[in-house]
Parts: structure tokens; C-alpha cells; sequence
């Protein structure tokens, strides 16, 4: 008998737990594994740590590097770009014109940086941050120039790493959104203002509901200049507004919103065509709509589902929800859920501990969470919500409990989750 | 399936004991800034009784917490199958705290991921964890997870929830 044939489109979380999990549920044909960068599978965060020296090169590929893992997992790499997945002949098209077919297709193309065209972007020293190569030019302009004063732009998660990296070494920092506090898309305000009186206390200059329209280049610095007339001089410029899905490959009989859409066994709407990662919408619990969940941990388990499933080995991943921890400059960031939801608002404080904790409850249910330095409680409080969205009506367990008390999480917060439990 | 570490919580007094012991056997150094891997405690329930806990790691079979890194410094250990942690290249980013419903992870004073291994290395040589050995009233159980499953064991947390 022929052996089957599978085909993987992109080789970062999402690609690598597929095939890892096709070959640990017995899967015996080819995978050839499509991927353009020679950077093996990593979390774009370790970016900033490698550029901080808190990681050594090596340290950048913790799962191996592309050549350990192919032998490993005994996949073909292909460095040939992917030009198009055509769905119905489950067959991919390479940039230099070849066109093989599979009996079966993972895409994992993952998401890249977003960078609004605006006019200014080839100024010199203007970055944005997402792959290796990213980290690599960045790196060696802090090394190699004389550099005073940053600009980055976008207050989200990969922002404010930046923020911590140059505030770390000395470089005057503004950050600057287009959005009126940070993290728009993730804090409720009086979370957000807490943040930002912090980082304006260390030092960070903050410019909010600022929208950016064109770099220019001024006297040997770049300028940054708003459409209120503001305009902010320095010498690096980072661009962090945001991700945008990688679906171009896709042809269009496959189904795509912002991401390609995916059921909860990480099929797409078209037979054999599997896709899973920060390309993908799969299922938000909270909305019951899907949705892009751009986080490490999500891509895992959705190519792991993918990968079973193209193995033969029935599974499913009912989907997540938007959340995350972002450490930074000493403090904790954590959010859950979503953040334009409506309901009761309750907010407490452990002063001791400068814990802030913000909770939006509608029908008995959290619909969002904003907590500030519990990190210890976060994945109690995590799992809690999940159950509860995801209809449960037990209280916290007595572990869980016992933690949230240990944390410092205040007993009318804890008691407020027992009864709403 | 591999072992876990559980409690009878009839049994538990939260006399501390078995976290003392388990700061011993770590060289857990609370002024440092690290935090305890077992935490003890008494809960009141609904009747204004008191019942007494000792909690740590419950080394999940699929433990969220080794995909939820970043870094792959956490994995399961192949002989005692006990959650087990290489921080080299921890970057203390808290994605495993986030990922772990009973929040078990430690971090140290620079930062670093550390947590219970259940001891793994003093089981492998034939010894109980540290906290087992050292919980007086016999509260602390170590044992294999299919035990659990097979034989019906009254007051047992892991099956609390």
C-alpha cells in the first residue's frame, strides 16, 4: 500500500505540535514540512529576552533546531516558499512553480507583524518585532549605534517588552497608541491608568490617542509625526500595532474571516485541509463565535489537535478564550475574557501586596477579569472562569482555594466567586 | 501514568510540617523571595467546621503547564512521571503560573521557575518525597496515579477536584 502523504505549511508552535503529535499517535507516511525561516519553532516573545542577553542564540530554538527536529519527528523540510494551497486537489504550489499533492494538509502559517502603510516606514532604524531576523537587526543597531531615545509604537504585549528592554538600558522611552491607555484590546481603564502611573513613576513617557501619520527623517534622528501636530524626535522606531494571520496561501474556497476557519477538530471547511495556530479562528467559549487566539499556549493545543486527528486518532479541542500574562518592569498584567463585555463591575485591592483586581460579572458569570501582580492566582482564577463560561456551577475547589488565600486574593473576592459559584 | 503525591485530608492537621520539610530538602530560602512549593492551610466550610490542607504540584497526567512554556523547561520525568522542571532558560515570563489551576509554580528571587519534582530523584532511589516522609500523621501518600483510579481511597484531595 502507498504510503499517505502529509503536507505542513509553516513550522512555528502550532506546525511543530501537529507533527509531533501525528508521529506520537502512530502516523507512518511522509510529512514534508514547508517552511521559509530557517528559525525552528519558537515563541516570537523570546525575541526581546535574546536582544536583553537573557537568552543565548541557542536558547532560541528549545524544542531544536529545524535539522534535529526533522530527524526526530522524520519529516522533509522544504525551504521553498509556499505560493498557494490549492483545497479542492489538496495539493501546494511553491514559489518556483512545482505543484505536489498530499493526501492531507496541516497550514500553520502562523501571523506576522502588522505595519500600517505610512509614509517613513524605510527610514533608517525603524523595526517592528516578531521573527529572529526582527531581533537579530535590532541587536545589532543597540550594539553597534549610539542610541538615546526609542519610540515604540503600539501599546500592546510586544510593545511594552520593548519599553521594559530600553528602559533597561538607558534609552528614553515613549510609548505611543493611537488607543487612549494601554493594552486597549485586553485592561479595562482603571487597571490600564494604574499601569501607566507606574511606568510614568520609572521613567516611560506615554503619548495616548495619538495617531501616528508619517516618520520622517530630521537632523540624523527619525521623527514621529501625529495628526495632532505633535511631533516626537529620536533614533529607533519600533513598530508593535499588532499581528495580522498569514492566509494568503489559502485559495478561496477555503473559509476566512480574519483567520482561517477551523471546527473543533481543526478542520477547515474543505476535506483533508487542516490548519491550526495564530492562522487560525477556532472556537472563542465565551462568544461561541470563532475567533483568532493568538497565544502560544492555544497553538499548541490546537496543532496537537490537528496533528491527532490527521493521524486518525479521533479529538477534540473545544476552542479557549482571550487571555494572557504579560511580566514586565516588575509587574504583572493579567486579563481574561472580554474586554467590551458589559455587566456589575466589582474592583479590590490587596494594598499590601499593590495587588489591583478588577471583575465584570453578567448572570452569574465573569465575562472579564483584569488582575495586576497576582500571577501566582492567575491560573486558578483562569481555570475558574473557563469552567464557568463554560457552564459549570461548582465553586472554586478547595486547592484552588487554598491558593487564591495564599496569593493575597482578597477574602471578599474569594467569597464573591464562592457565591457566584 | 506515572506517580503523584496525595493527601487524605482526614488526616491533615496543617501542622506544616511537610512543608517545612520540603524548604529543607529544596534549599528554599523564604527571605530570598521564593515561594514555598507546599502551601498548608484550613479552610472553614458552610457548617463553620475546619478542614486542613496541604497542597503542592499535583502532577497532572497532561500537565498544561510543560505545552504552556515557552522555553520547554518543563517535561515529565520517564521513570516517576513527576512534573519535572530545567530552568537554564527560564525567562520567568509566568506563562506556566497562568497555565496551572492550582497555581503551583514557584519563582525565585531572580526571577526563575522552580517547583515540586515530587522528589523525584530520592524516589527513584526507593525513598519517599521529603513531605511524605515527614507528615506525622500519614496524611501525605505517595503512590502511583492508576492506584488512585483502581482502588477506591476515601478522603483523597486529588479526587476533590
Amino acid at each position: 500500500m502507498m504510503k499517505q502523504k502529509t503536507a505542513v505549511v509553516g513550522f512555528g508552535c502550532a506546525g511543530y505540535h501537529g507533527v509531533k503529535a501525528m508521529r506520537e499517535h502512530g502516523y507512518d507516511g511522509e510529512i514534508d514540512v514547508y517552511t521559509d525561516s530557517p528559525w525552528a519553532p519558537a515563541n516570537p516573545m523570546l525575541t526581546t529576552y535574546y536582544i536583553y542577553g537573557k537568552l543565548p542564540r541557542e536558547a532560541t530554538c528549545p524544542f531544536g533546531t529545524l535539522e534535529e527536529l526533522a530527524v526526530k519527528y522524520h519529516f522533509h523540510a522544504i525551504a521553498e516558499p509556499v505560493e498557494k494551497v490549492h483545497s479542492e486537489e489538496r495539493s501546494i504550489q511553491t514559489r518556483d512553480g512545482a505543484v505536489k499533492r498530499y493526501d492531507q494538509l496541516l497550514i500553520a502559517t502562523g501571523a506576522r507583524a502588522f505595519v500600517p502603510p505610512i509614509e517613513g516606514l524605510d527610514c533608517k532604524n525603524v523595526f517592528s518585532m516578531r521573527t529572529m531576523e526582527d531581533a537579530g537587526r535590532v541587536k545589532k543597531v543597540l550594539q553597534q549605534e549610539k542610541i538615546e531615545s526609542a519610540v515604540v509604537v503600539g501599546a500592546s504585549m510586544a510593545g511594552i517588552k520593548l519599553v521594559e528592554l530600553f528602559h533597561a538600558r538607558g534609552i528614553t522611552c515613549t510609548l505611543v497608541d493611537m488607543a487612549p491607555g494601554i493594552f486597549p484590546i485586553a485592561a479595562v481603564p482603571c487597571i490600564a491608568s494604574e499601569i501607566e502611573d507606574r511606568l510614568r513613576e520609572k521613567g516611560v513617557r506615554l503619548a495616548f490617542s495619538k495617531a501616528l501619520e508619517r516618520i520622517e527623517e530630521a537632523g540624523g534622528k527619525r521623527r514621529l509625526v501625529f495628526a495632532d501636530g505633535e511631533r516626537i524626535p529620536c533614533d529607533l522606531v519600533m513598530m508593535c500595532i499588532g499581528t495580522r494571520a498569514n492566509t494568503e496561501i489559502a485559495d478561496d474556497k477555503l473559509k476566512i474571516n480574519r483567520g482561517i476557519v477551523v471546527d473543533e477538530r481543526m478542520q477547515t471547511n474543505m476535506p483533508g485541509i487542516y490548519c491550526a495556530g495564530d492562522c487560525s479562528e477556532g472556537t472563542n467559549l465565551q462568544t461561541k463565535e470563532t475567533q483568532i487566539i493568538g497565544i502560544w499556549d492555544n497553538a499548541a493545543k490546537q496543532g496537537r489537535t490537528a496533528g491527532a486527528n490527521m493521524a486518525g486518532v479521533r479529538t477534540v479541542y473545544q476552542g479557549n478564550m482571550p487571555h494572557n500574562i504579560t511580566h514586565f518592569m516588575g509587574m504583572d498584567f493579567i486579563g481574561y475574557g472580554d474586554v467590551r463585555s458589559k455587566g456589575r463591575e466589582y474592583v479590590y485591592e490587596n494594598r499590601e501586596r499593590g495587588q489591583k483586581f478588577f471583575l465584570r460579572m453578567e448572570e452569574g458569570k465573569p465575562v472579564c477579569m483584569n488582575f495586576l501582580d497576582s500571577f501566582g492566582a492567575s491560573g486558578v482564577l483562569k481555570s475558574y472562569m473557563l469552567r464557568k463560561i463554560n457552564g459549570g456551577t461548582e465553586p472554586p475547589n478547595p486547592a484552588a482555594r487554598v491558593r487564591l488565600l495564599h496569593e493575597g486574593i482578597p477574602r471578599e473576592l474569594i467569597e464573591l466567586l464562592m457565591k457566584e459559584g | 501514568m506515572g506517580k503523584i503525591i496525595d493527601l487524605d485530608i482526614q488526616k491533615c492537621s496543617a501542622c506544616g510540617a511537610c512543608a517545612v520539610a520540603c524548604m529543607d530538602q529544596n534549599d528554599l530560602d523564604l527571605s530570598e523571595g521564593v515561594s514555598p512549593f507546599r502551601v498548608v492551610c484550613d479552610l472553614e466550610d458552610e457548617d463553620g467546621e475546619y478542614q486542613y490542607y496541604s497542597i503542592a504540584c499535583f502532577h497532572c497526567e497532561d500537565a498544561p503547564c510543560i505545552t504552556a512554556c515557552p522555553c520547554n523547561c518543563l517535561s515529565k520525568d520517564k521513570e516517576t512521571g513527576f512534573t519535572v522542571c530545567d530552568n537554564t532558560n527560564c525567562i520567568g515570563c509566568h506563562s506556566c503560573a497562568m497555565a496551572c489551576p492550582f497555581g503551583a509554580p514557584s519563582y525565585r528571587g531572580d526571577g526563575k521557575m522552580v517547583k515540586c519534582d515530587g522528589c523525584a530523584e530520592r524516589v527513584k532511589h526507593g525513598l519517599e518525597p521529603a513531605c511524605v516522609n515527614n507528615c506525622p500523621t500519614g496524611a501525605l501518600r505517595c503512590m502511583e496515579e492508576q492506584d488512585l483510579k483502581d482502588v477506591k481511597i476515601k478522603n483523597s484531595l486529588r479526587k476533590l477536584i
